[in-house]
């Protein structure tokens, strides 16, 4: 299995829930992730769903460092990124980088383009030698569709999609094998955001980048992944790859959120199998035993609350599957 | 639908080169990058209360460092025969009790207000500047601590305090502006230390910070590179309120008898002791009351005036 | 007793009731900035029918937002200004109409909900408080019976304990919910037509279902005609009976919903449908829309979309405009080459 170059066991991740002004007691905790275990494998696209408080934002959070799980392991490279330290953290972000949702608030507004793209060379000096970096910001400038000319130019000078390109072209300038990307095309126009995905898959098979893909637009993720995971109130549901995650679901809840997507084909209209689920997702601070999922289930029995079903393959479910009752459900296509 | 393209996406890894239109934003397609800053300095070029105060800002300050421009006169030259006399030549205003020059001494007073001023805010900005930036920064116990702190010396009551201090420190002591200046900054620095407190916050939080300490930037790198460029400006607006009200307390302390101190040959000149001397004989002649007061006044309000007029205009949510 | 009151604010005396519920003509908006004066609307037409979802399909700055804005009458006026156009409701144009008569269509006529459901809500007062407001203004009603409507609504957009949750504050709902309530003070006095603009980009997609079964119902409950604003192509699919595609201020094509997916005339729509990915297919090739939605101050001359269209020829730059043809019955395209469009690949 060198072929895997990223993987998490059972990552979790709580923040505490404290009251106090001077000295804060700790009355509980928001579990925002709640025990993930995924392998991300060479040259592949492995695309994280779920809607808001499933805790995918939290995942990248932690994959790229920026918060330190609770507990579990991030492997990269036969090391476990999460229990580094000080200048060896340093080294090893250069394998896993992020880009970043916003494209108007991640480009720091006083600082020309190429000191934005620049910045990792001061940072890590040892990549790239002094007299290199500009020639290396201007290749990147290319790379990334842009015009290397403008290295001087500052942020507020660029569109909402170019932006986004520069902030791929920081992402990669110390040429990382892994790029988490935490919702890229989401705060575009749609007719740019095809522009960005197209430069990412390109990137990706001109470079052989792997990407852990974060979205709640289940079309996009579809498009441009080759696994997906479904994430639920911390836990990953179900995952697959993505004909099975889009046409063969087998937990519940993939089969109400993919139903509740619609499809740009009005002839589709009414012919779906439509599920509605009811009430609202429940408190990260206070999950439902059990399956978590079961509150809002038409399948919900007993045994649901009673034991936690777990991410793996079952007899209705060629692929893991986190549902006592997993079982195929078209909700996608067209019923007959 | 075959792809039918214009641009060729399969082979190379080159996206096209974007066309003219894709590079230009609103405002550059004019020629002038709008930026906040540019959008902020054209609302201040229209503004007439900018302009007023900046020039007699300016003024001031040059007073303070040019007196000699203003007046050919000796602000030290006291005679008594001369006392309350009227307006001779250049010195516009007469004379006072003492028989000096009126308009002299207030040309010559600038000097101290501007030097208590500058100093003062240099210190109390390095206080709040370091209690803002490590309370706002690191968060947690330090920032509680040091909040704590800040509101305990904002709870004081501000003269009561600088009259304690002063009084305590000036002891034995001649007139040095030095105790002054340690008076006001000590305790005025609680207002910049918030805003600075604030504006790193703020820029913390901002998603570019995230992704500078991604890329592996440590603390002092993401402050000198990424906090402090965005969170000075408020700052810089507040210490220039924070120098008229510098001013104005000196004046303060001084009328009391407690901030600067007449050394013995009257070469210490101040519009406070101008105003405290003017007191007593006010009967006999208003107008060396009213002359370093209106000086006073002036000075204080051009500088908060320029201060507010700038943080007017930086202000996005005005727009 | 309510219906007459009512009948006392019901004042429009010259409504035709041939005429459409609601139709917009040749609207012209702009805005007077700094930068010069931003062409946010540039002629503008729709007609609504009862019963009638009409979406109005474009992306941002293509000037459907300020529409809506101008029919409702909350444009920002300066530097927002309605230069030309009507703005006919069952025949009456509205922009002639003083302020005072205008807002009291607004509440009962003509309602509207936004976005972002927590700005439009106050947050220091219940919601209880908020939706019996209008009865207490508008019907004169006693706070008890306010409230008892106001309890009545809340179950009709179906959120469950209506009697206790009357007494919450906005911030106390979730997303989904506070949007079912902004819906029930936009219906409370019973509107004919109903503008959504954006009113569930900023939810998730399973609460976005629930919001859309529930607006299609309210609406086949009353009749009413809805204005849907959005640049979702799957909601508008799922949803609309008529479309009307904007881009840089103009409507650029009017066709009912299944014509606008399978044979769009305007080059614009085609690309639009031709770039967004589907969850029922995988690995088609994404083409893309080379270049950027225009500067509204600076839009390109002829036709606005001819610097990234793949049809364009020359008379595109150097003719004017191109006009609405029309493509069919009832159908429109702004496109000198439509049927190209249309036909060919």
């Amino acid at each position: 299995m060198s072929d895997v170059v990223l993987e998490t066991k059972d990552l979790v991740k709580h923040f505490p829930i404290t009251r106090g002004i001077v000295f804060q007691k700790k009355i509980g905790a928001v579990r925002a992730v709640d025990g993930v275990t995924l392998q991300l494998h060479r040259g592949e696209t492995l695309g994280v769903v779920g809607e808001s408080g499933c805790g995918k934002s939290t995942l990248a959070k932690l994959l790229v460092g920026l918060e330190k799980p609770t507990s579990g392991s991030i492997v990269v490279r036969g090391t476990d990124i999460a229990r580094l330290k000080g200048n060896e953290m340093r080294r090893a972000r250069r394998h896993i980088q992020m880009v970043l949702q916003d494209p108007y608030t991640s480009l720091n507004p006083r600082m020309t383009v190429g000191d934005i793209i620049g910045e990792p060379y001061e940072i890590h000096p040892e990549v790239a030698p002094r007299g290199e970096r500009r020639r290396r910001v201007q290749e990147l400038l290319d790379l990334v569709g842009l015009n290397p000319d403008h290295i001087n130019r500052y942020p507020h000078q660029f569109s909402g999609g170019q932006r986004q390109r520069i902030g791929i072209a920081r992402a990669l300038a110390l040429r990382p094998e892994i790029i988490v990307c935490d919702e890229p095309v989401s705060a575009l126009d749609v007719s740019i955001q095809a522009q960005v995905m197209n430069l990412l898959e390109n990137l990706q098979n001109e470079l052989g980048l792997s990407y852990i893909f974060i979205a709640h637009d289940l079309s996009v993720v579809r498009h441009i992944s080759d696994r997906v995971a479904v994430m639920y109130l911390g836990k990953v549901v179900e995952i697959g790859d993505d004909a099975q995650i889009y046409e063969k679901p087998t937990h519940p809840y993939t089969q109400a959120l993919l139903s509740a997507v619609p499809v740009p084909d009005p002839t589709l209209r009414g012919q779906r199998d439509e599920i509605v689920l009811e009430g609202d997702v429940p408190s990260p601070a206070n999950p439902p035993s059990g399956c978590r999922f079961r509150t809002r289930c038409w399948k919900a029995q007993e045994i649901c609350a009673e034991k936690e079903p777990l991410l793996v393959e079952r007899e209705r479910s060629a692929h893991p599957s986190a549902c006592h009752f997993a079982e195929v459900r078209d909700v996608v296509h067209a019923v007959e | 639908m075959s792809s039918s393209q214009m641009e060729p996406v399969a082979t190379s890894v080159a996206v096209p080169a974007p066309t003219v239109e894709e590079v230009e934003r609103p405002g550059v397609a004019t020629g002038k990058p709008r930026s906040l800053f540019s959008d902020a300095m054209h609302d201040l070029r229209h503004n007439p209360i900018f302009w007023v105060a900046l020039v007699l800002s300016l003024l001031v300050i040059v007073m303070a460092a040019f007196p000699s421009l203003f007046t050919p006169n000796n602000p030290a030259d006291c005679q008594l025969n001369r006392q309350h006399a009227g307006p001779n030549g250049w010195a516009i205003f007469g004379y006072n009790f003492q028989g000096c020059d009126i308009f002299a001494r207030s040309v010559y007073g600038a000097r101290i207000s501007v030097e208590v001023g500058f100093l003062s805010i240099a210190v109390l900005g390095t206080i709040a500047l370091l209690i803002g930036v490590t309370g706002g920064y690191f968060g947690g116990w330090a920032d509680a601590v040091l909040s704590r702190i800040t509101e305990i010396v904002l709870g004081v009551p501000y003269l009561l305090a600088g009259i304690v201090l002063a009084k305590r420190l000036s002891a034995g002591q001649s007139s040095g502006i030095w105790t002054v200046v340690f008076v006001i900054g000590v305790l005025s620095w609680t207002t910049a230390c918030r805003v600075v407190r604030s504006s790193v916050i703020t820029a913390k939080n901002q998603d570019y910070v995230a992704a500078a300490r991604m890329l592996g930037a440590g603390h002092a790198r993401i402050m000198l590179r990424h906090i402090l460029p965005n969170a000075l400006a408020p700052f810089v607006v507040v210490l220039t309120i924070a120098l008229g009200t510098a001013i104005s307390t000196e004046a303060t302390l001084t009328f009391l008898g407690i901030g600067i101190k007449p050394s013995g040959d009257g070469s210490t000149i101040s519009w406070g002791l101008d105003i405290s001397g003017a007191v007593p004989h006010v009967r006999e002649s208003a107008t060396p009351l009213i002359v370093p007061s209106v000086f006073l006044s002036v000075t204080v309000l051009s500088f908060i005036m320029l201060g507010d007029a700038i943080r007017d205009a930086f202000d996005p949510k005005l727009r | 007793m309510t219906t007459d009151i009512k009948t006392e604010i019901d004042f429009l005396p010259e409504t035709d009731s041939s005429a459409a519920l609601l139709e917009v003509r040749d609207l012209h908006v702009e805005f007077r900035t700094r930068d010069g004066v931003a062409h946010a609307v540039n002629g503008a037409r729709f007609r609504l029918q009862s019963g009638q979802t009409l979406a109005i399909l474009g992306e941002s700055g293509c000037g459907k937002s300020v529409t809506a804005q101008a029919i409702m009458g909350i444009l920002d006026t300066p530097p927002g200004f309605v230069t030309k156009g009507e703005v006919l409701y069952r025949g009456v144009d509205l922009l002639k109409l003083s302020e005072d008569e205008r807002r009291r269509v607004r509440a009962n006529k003509i309602a509207m909900i936004f976005q972002d459901a927590l700005s439009a809500l106050n947050p220091v007062f219940t919601v209880g408080f908020q939706l019996g407001e209008v009865f207490r203004k508008h019907l004169g009603m006693s706070r008890a019976d306010a409230k008892k409507r106001a309890i009545e609504l809340l179950d009709m957009v179906r959120i469950p304990a209506a009697a206790q949750r009357v007494n919450n504050y906005p911030h106390q709902f979730s997303g989904g919910m506070r949007q079912r309530v902004m819906i029930a003070m936009a219906l409370a006095l019973d509107p004919e037509v109903l503008i959504a603009d954006e009113p569930t980009t900023a939810l998730d997609v399973t609460v976005q279902a629930q919001i859309m079964k529930l607006l299609a119902e309210l609406q086949a409950e009353r009749n009413m005609g809805l204005i849907l604003i959005t640049h979702d192509m799957g909601v508008v699919a799922d949803v609309a009976d008529w479309i009307s595609v904007m881009y840089a201020g103009r409507v650029v094509e009017e066709a009912p919903v299944h014509d606008i997916y399978a044979r769009p005339a305007h080059p614009y729509t085609k690309a639009l449908l031709e770039s967004i990915p589907r969850l029922d297919l995988k690995g088609q090739q994404l083409n893309v829309i080379k270049g950027l939605p225009p500067n509204l101050t600076a839009i390109p001359s002829g036709c606005a979309f001819h610097p990234r269209c793949r049809y364009a020829r020359d008379a595109c730059r150097v003719d004017p405009p191109p006009p609405l043809y029309e493509t069919g019955s009832g159908t429109t395209a702004a496109c000198h080459f439509w049927k190209e469009v249309r036909g060919g690949e």
